[in-house]
């Protein structure tokens, strides 16, 4: 009854090791086409890397996917499964001896955490480059680097600038207005809206996790606003076609349906918006040289050229001293570079989030499912 | 005739209200693909063929086609003669505990996808199975069987008892009986059951997600991952060459087999 | 050249050999296993899912410890109990059972006289054309054809303009309960037709015209003689439909607007979003349970008896 048996562990064994020596013939066979240095481990043919679809996966491919290859001679193969779908068949593979279906790993932060406490990812310590990193790439709450933080990025209030004459809404409370019934969206578990709602609600940061009730009262008004729940796509449709008017969201989304003709503009109001970070990791049970090319993968990530690019593409501040914004997004408050920026965002470590959040989806679903 | 006019009111009633449920969102898709601006609208916003230029070099497209189409391949491979022998037996002999037996049959359906996803995942990775296309061709045809069987049991009314008996009584043995005299009569069904077990495998989403990695990704799991923030017309080019594909395929086995004679009546 | 004994065709003498073959490993002191011989390789194919379902069920037992993210290593019944007792959980099973039914039967309503149409009509191209219509849709896909929705019942959408030209007020068509249901209905409802096809093949025409010239006028006709004898049909399409509008997980999150979740909606939300596997492992078995209830009671209650018009004679 207690997951695989011994006969199985052992086949999940052979498979492994069957898996190493496959893989150390494929790196024989691409010797010539790299720079082979003797004390480099044999390359991989490729390497698979977790990616979002759109424009996530291209600027990643351009930003730091496309040089690597370059540089090294390993294809690099994306993987758009979600996010929140992939966990289950990384931990499922750790947990059975198999080779994880990706090398690495590009996740939310509290995601990712989920993971490192599972003990399923790869210590990353030993990076060269983050020795010129900024404090945001260290994962909060954890030991050593089990997660490299690649940026931060804002659940804004996006908005129809159409619907609101006045100008940008001050405050995540303007979502009350009448004329806003049936015309808000939030996401289906309420992710990016539970610390915000907090503050909105009469409620104290500080409190956070231990009494929430603020939170809940405000979002049990928004519930009397008959708000839609979706995903990112149905919120960049639900703009498109005129069925919402404001939205709580990530910043890049919102970017990129004003990119493709969407009216839409977006605000931090006064409460503060949540500000988070998603971050690359490796999971257990890779052969020894895909781990070691791998982890080459990520410390390329890291470096200010890689950072440059990939995040021009998401609009997003990266983790390297010096790289510069996107020019649409001097100054926006969705691209914090300065003290005053990241006061007025709201950020909850890791830890505490990974531990209440399904408290917290429940709670939120509890209210919006009545 | 008075009644048969009402008759056919009454049916053709249902019959055009039921096609304009199933075809209104397609109709508006297949014109939205010819759009020449940015986004799915329907009338589109002028006509170009822009967006059946952005995915014509695709070869990840064209390549998880392929696999699309063998996994689809295999499942039907399987489910037929599983699910016409199944069929067969519920319908034709009184077994002990039928409805026990048709509760587990059942299970592909009652069982929510996601548990099945997670489930075959994970007994076909203690198997060591993963990264092959045949197990989700095998995951397909579990889903999806009791289709397969019910279009059996309930083309099994063609079943005569009598014609079996007369071709035994004739000295025709058992197995020449069953291939001659029983398999045909519920061939409708078969067609049926096989043809929608083939386009449901190729269409298959949420169980092959599950099952497949980022070498052997199935059409549907590459175009719906690919979906991030924005849904643009190149989804709605990508669904009509399906559908191109899939008619092209469909009239080959009309011209083959005659897809008008499984659904005739006598 | 000799000419050959007799006329006795190559196929025949291969299907004798095959015979023989077939007598040696078959005897026919076996024919009471005959049945289970034939349904042989389905337990097996579906015995897949039950051992999917059984490594489930271990963890069913075990709660989640979010400090490690590890199931427990005691078991408990704790799921369960939260399964029985929380509000969410009571909410999304009701709406989904009630659903279902109520979907249950407006697509037989639909299906049989599309069904019908689609058999009895004289023309070839007619029935094709029935036919690649009930295939079509799902060649778009779910996400893209939730977006065809949008274009045509959306709050500025095709229908809604229509109804602003008479000047009526734009109404909100989807993302509630009635768009779930609609959703559920035209997504079943080929199903049901196939379904439904088969059985009515296997009524003769004459049947019909017979009741007909004894003075039944159609309505009489259906209800007295096409029904009963599609019965078979009937059942196997009310069960197909009702499992799977049961089980469906896409058409709520899509059209429901996230605020009409099914049970299958909660089970992804814990292996998914909160990463719960054994929650969602306790409400898929009690799912499957509630399920198979139900298809017990569909039996009960109709027969699985009369599911072959050709053995109950």
């Amino acid at each position: 009854m207690t997951g695989p048996s011994k006969p199985f562990l052992n086949l999940g064994r052979r498979r492994f090791l069957q898996g190493v020596g496959l893989a150390g013939a494929a790196g024989l066979v691409g010797m010539p086409f790299g720079r082979a240095f003797a004390a480099e481990p044999e390359k991989p043919k490729e390497i698979i890397v977790r990616a979002w679809g759109g424009s996530w996966v291209d600027s990643l491919k351009k930003g730091v996917s496309d040089p690597f290859t370059e540089a090294t001679g390993i294809a690099v193969r994306h993987d758009l499964t979600e996010d929140n779908e992939i966990q289950p068949k990384v931990w499922a593979a750790v947990a059975q001896k198999r080779v994880p279906p990706i090398h690495i790993n590009w996740d939310t932060t509290t995601n990712a955490t989920k993971s490192a406490l599972r003990g399923v990812t790869e210590d990353l310590s030993d990076l060269s480059n983050l020795a010129n990193v900024t404090e945001l790439a260290k994962p909060v709450g954890l030991d050593g680097y089990p997660i490299v933080n690649t940026y931060g990025y804002v659940y804004v209030l996006a908005y129809r600038p159409s619907a609101f004459p006045d100008g940008a809404p001050k405050s995540w409370k303007d979502l009350l207005d009448p004329k806003l019934k049936g015309r808000i969206a939030l996401y289906n578990d309420g992710i990016g809206f539970h610390f915000p709602a907090q503050v909105a609600g009469g409620g104290k940061l500080e409190d956070i996790p231990d009494n929430m009730q603020a939170a809940w009262d405000f979002i049990a008004k928004i519930k009397e606003q008959e708000p839609l729940l979706g995903e990112d796509p149905d919120f960049t449709a639900w703009f498109q076609k005129g069925e919402i008017d404001a939205a709580c969201t990530i910043s890049t989304n919102a970017r990129e349906a004003k990119a493709n003709g969407v009216d839409i503009a977006w605000t931090v109001p006064e409460e503060g918006a949540k500000y988070d970070t998603d971050g690359l990791w490796i999971p257990k049970g890779l052969p020894e040289n895909e781990l070691y090319w791998a982890k080459q993968y990520i410390n390329f990530a890291i470096t200010k050229d890689a950072q440059q690019v990939w995040l021009d593409g998401l609009g997003l501040p990266g983790v390297v001293p010096g790289v510069n914004p996107p020019a649409d997004l001097v100054g926006d408050p969705s691209y914090p570079t300065t003290e005053a920026d990241f006061k007025k965002l709201i950020r909850i470590s890791s830890k505490v989030q990974v531990e209440h959040e399904s408290e917290w989806f429940g709670k939120f679903k509890e209210i919006m499912q009545g | 005739m008075k009644g048969d006019r009402s008759k056919a009111v009454t049916l053709w009633g249902f019959v055009i209200a039921a096609l304009v449920m199933l075809s209104a969102p397609t109709l508006v898709v297949l014109g939205a693909s010819f759009t020449a601006g940015n986004m799915i609208t329907f009338p589109p916003e002028g006509l170009s063929l822009k967006w059946y230029a952005a995915i014509a070099g695709a070869t990840d497209l064209r390549d998880a086609f392929f696999r699309s189409a063998i996994v689809a391949t295999i499942c039907t491979a399987i489910s037929i003669p599983t699910g016409t022998l199944a069929g067969i037996a519920l319908a034709k002999y009184r077994v002990r505990f039928a409805a026990g037996v048709q509760i587990y049959l059942l299970l592909p359906f009652t069982v929510p996808l996601i548990g099945s996803g997670i489930g075959l995942m994970l007994i076909f990775g203690k198997w060591g199975l993963l990264g092959q296309l045949w197990p989700v061709g095998i995951a397909c045809a579990v889903i999806n069987l009791p289709f397969m069987i019910w279009a059996v049991t309930a083309s099994a009314a063609g079943l005569d008892p009598d014609l079996e008996l007369a071709a035994a009584n004739c000295g025709a043995p058992p197995l020449s009986t069953f291939l001659a005299v029983t398999v045909p009569a519920v061939t409708p069904g078969i067609i049926t059951g096989a043809l929608l077990m083939f386009i449901l495998a190729l269409n298959e989403f949420l169980v092959s997600l599950l099952l497949v990695d980022a070498r052997i990704v199935t059409l549907p799991v590459q175009i719906y991952n690919s979906i991030r923030s924005i849904i643009t017309p190149d989804l709605a080019a990508i669904s009509v060459v399906f559908i191109a594909v899939a008619a092209i395929a469909i009239a080959l086995l009309d011209w083959l087999v005659g897809l008008d004679i499984f659904l005739k009546s006598k | 050249m000799r000419p050959s004994r007799t006329s006795y065709p190559l196929s025949w003498r291969l299907m004798d050999a095959v015979e023989a073959v077939a007598a040696a490993v078959w005897p026919r002191s076996f024919s009471a296993a005959v049945p289970w011989l034939m349904l042989m390789p389905a337990v097996v194919l579906v015995g897949l899912l039950v051992l999917g379902l059984w490594d489930m069920a271990d963890g069913s037992f075990r709660t989640l410890d979010t400090a490690t993210f590890l199931p427990s290593d005691d078991y408990s019944l704790a799921n369960y109990d939260r399964a029985f007792t929380e509000k969410l959980f009571f909410t999304v099973a009701s709406r989904s059972l009630i659903g279902s039914l109520i979907v249950t039967v407006i697509t037989l309503v639909f299906a049989f006289p599309y069904s019908y149409v689609m058999v009895r009509t004289r023309s070839a191209a007619l029935r094709k054309f029935l036919l690649i219509a009930l295939f079509l849709p799902f060649f778009i896909g779910q996400v893209v054809r939730a977006y065809g929705w949008l274009i045509i019942l959306g709050s500025q959408g095709m229908v809604n303009e229509a109804l602003g030209l008479v000047g009526v007020a734009p109404i909100r068509l989807l993302y509630n309960y009635p768009a779930v249901l609609f959703g559920l209905v035209q997504y079943m409802l080929p199903f049901a037709v196939l379904m439904l096809a088969p059985a009515l093949t296997a009524i003769p025409e004459e049947m019909e015209s017979a009741a007909g010239s004894l003075g039944a006028n159609w309505v009489r006709t259906f209800i007295h003689v096409v029904l009963p004898l599609a019965k078979p049909g009937f059942i196997g399409a009310g069960l197909v439909v009702m499992t799977l509008s049961l089980t469906d997980f896409a058409i709520p999150a899509i059209l429901g607007g996230g605020s009409q979740d099914f049970i299958a909606n909660a089970i992804y939300d814990q292996f998914f979003r909160t990463s719960d596997q054994g929650m969602g492992a306790t409400l898929a078995l009690l799912l499957v349970a509630v399920g198979s209830i139900m298809v017990g009671v569909v039996f009960a209650l109709f027969g699985a008896g009369t599911l072959a018009m050709g053995r109950s004679k």
